[in-house]
């Protein structure tokens, strides 16, 4: 992403006068936090971002910054990104939502991105329930959870959010988690500078349907930073291994960053218009087109 | 209670002074968002509390400030808010909708214990004196600032033995 800064900004000046109405020690306060920090670092006026989210706690975001928000419905945050950015390709774009959110009802829509490769950063704010609607199962609770859709524990696998993004092909791929708000605010700036689809998923704990494990104190536990583990986030091959340990432990940094990023599928459309442009008729016989002569 | 990037072995006065300003400017925001939260939640002696601790720390935060412009001026700093996260400020999740004020003083208890520790383990890594200096009379602070609020704490009738998780709803079947 072309993300140069023009002036200076604070985190406060991503931050709207619009107070958080998520549980008190949610996961989601601090990835709030860390996406300030990493708007400021980059610097673009909030004018120039615009947010956009499905629905669920985390898709509250947007409306929690100065940026231009939408928040859209259940599932559909990554295609509205997608027209945003190729209506105005200078626009920052950014979306978010939940495990459910992305991987449930919105799941078929994140490989289009992937293979078209659009200049997108893709946060997921991963708890493993659904919290707004008070505690069902979601696409990455793990096998034999117990909620009020699965009494007598969850019979499914989880989706590996890491693999699934990985195997699609998406040049960019992290994590991150509150346990680490600076770390989280670098490796959300990090994917906003990459020059094309970005996505991270965020460990982020729902305190009141979360189980203890996937809390603060439990993702502490499982917790390993993957530059302290020699990783190489240019081996896509290392990175799928890495992957595999999804829910066992938690892999915090960049999995996969393409050394040799691929042309983003909004630069192709402006190179393709540009080209075309010279040949195209003008505006007001552009009907003749479709009239039979 | 996390650290990155900074040298202990090498860092100066003016370094330790600005970092010590930008722990407590953490604290601070935390409380302000922890008081924010207990508003929204309609707990609002938890907010009182939390809005106290906000103040206390913004006190420290200036008069470091001041000790900091008065020996260096406005020489840049070498050290930011990427480089710390939680040295005093209270986790994340240690706010909860319904808190007693009990459990706010409790929250705050632990986050003054987990500063003193932050000075503690750092002491030994410490090469300059006087930084060395600066560090033992802010981890004194720390004692300090624990028995204050132990002392409110003391003040404090017993709580209901009610849990935050008593005025959770169940989860609801779709």
């Amino acid at each position: 992403m072309s993300a140069n800064a023009t002036c200076e900004f604070q985190a406060k000046d991503y931050k709207s006068d619009l107070k958080p109405i998520w549980c008190p020690g949610c996961g989601d306060y601090s990835v709030v936090q860390g996406i300030y920090r990493a708007l400021a670092a980059i610097g673009r006026p909030p004018h120039e971002v615009a947010f956009i989210s499905g629905i669920g706690c985390s898709s509250r975001i947007p409306g929690y910054t100065t940026a231009y928000g939408f928040n859209t419905v259940h599932g559909r945050a990554l295609p509205i990104a997608q027209g945003i950015k190729l209506a105005n390709p200078d626009l920052m774009v950014l979306a978010a939502g939940g495990d459910g959110d992305g991987f449930s009802i919105g799941g078929g829509h994140i490989a289009h991105l992937i293979r078209r490769n659009i200049d997108i950063t893709y946060l997921v704010m991963d708890n493993q329930i659904y919290g707004l609607t008070k505690g069902q199962l979601s696409p990455t609770s793990q096998k034999g959870r117990t909620t009020c859709t699965s009494p007598y524990g969850s019979l499914e696998n989880p989706v590996n959010p890491l693999l699934y993004v990985l195997a699609y092909g998406a040049g960019f791929v992290a994590q991150a988690s509150p346990t680490d708000l600076a770390g989280m605010a670098a490796i959300i700036e990090e994917a906003i500078r990459f020059p094309g689809f970005a996505f991270v998923n965020i460990q982020s704990p729902c305190v009141t349907y979360g189980e203890e494990a996937q809390q603060i104190k439990g993702l502490k536990a499982i917790s390993e930073n993957l530059s302290s583990l020699g990783h190489n986030p240019a081996d896509r091959l290392a990175a799928m291994d890495l992957a595999q340990h999804y829910g066992e432990k938690l892999h915090l940094g960049v999995f996969y960053r393409n050394p040799e990023p691929a042309p983003t599928y909004d630069a192709l459309i402006r190179e393709r218009q540009a080209a075309l442009s010279k040949d195209a008729p003008p505006k007001e016989r552009i009907l003749d087109l479709f009239i039979k002569k | 209670m996390t650290t990155r990037g900074i040298d202990f072995k090498a860092l100066s006065l003016k370094d330790a002074l600005d970092l010590a300003v930008l722990i407590e400017q953490e604290a601070k925001e935390r409380y302000e968002e922890f008081a924010a939260q207990m508003d929204q939640h309609r707990t609002p002696d938890a907010a009182r509390f939390f809005r106290y601790m906000a103040l206390n720390e913004a006190k420290h935060g200036e008069a470091l400030a001041a000790r900091r412009a008065e020996l260096f001026g406005a020489a840049p700093s070498a050290v930011t808010r990427a480089m710390i996260f939680d040295i005093e400020a209270p986790d994340y999740d240690a706010a909860r909708a319904f808190m007693s004020p009990r459990q706010a003083m409790t929250a705050a208890l632990a986050s003054e214990v987990k500063a003193h520790t932050f000075f503690v383990e750092a002491l030994p890594a410490l090469k300059d004196a006087d930084v060395k200096a600066l560090f033992e009379e802010l981890r004194d602070e720390e004692v300090e600032h624990q028995d204050l609020v132990k002392a409110e704490l003391a003040k404090l009738p017993p709580d209901s033995g009610l849990s935050d998780e008593d005025f959770v709803d169940g989860p609801t079947a779709q």
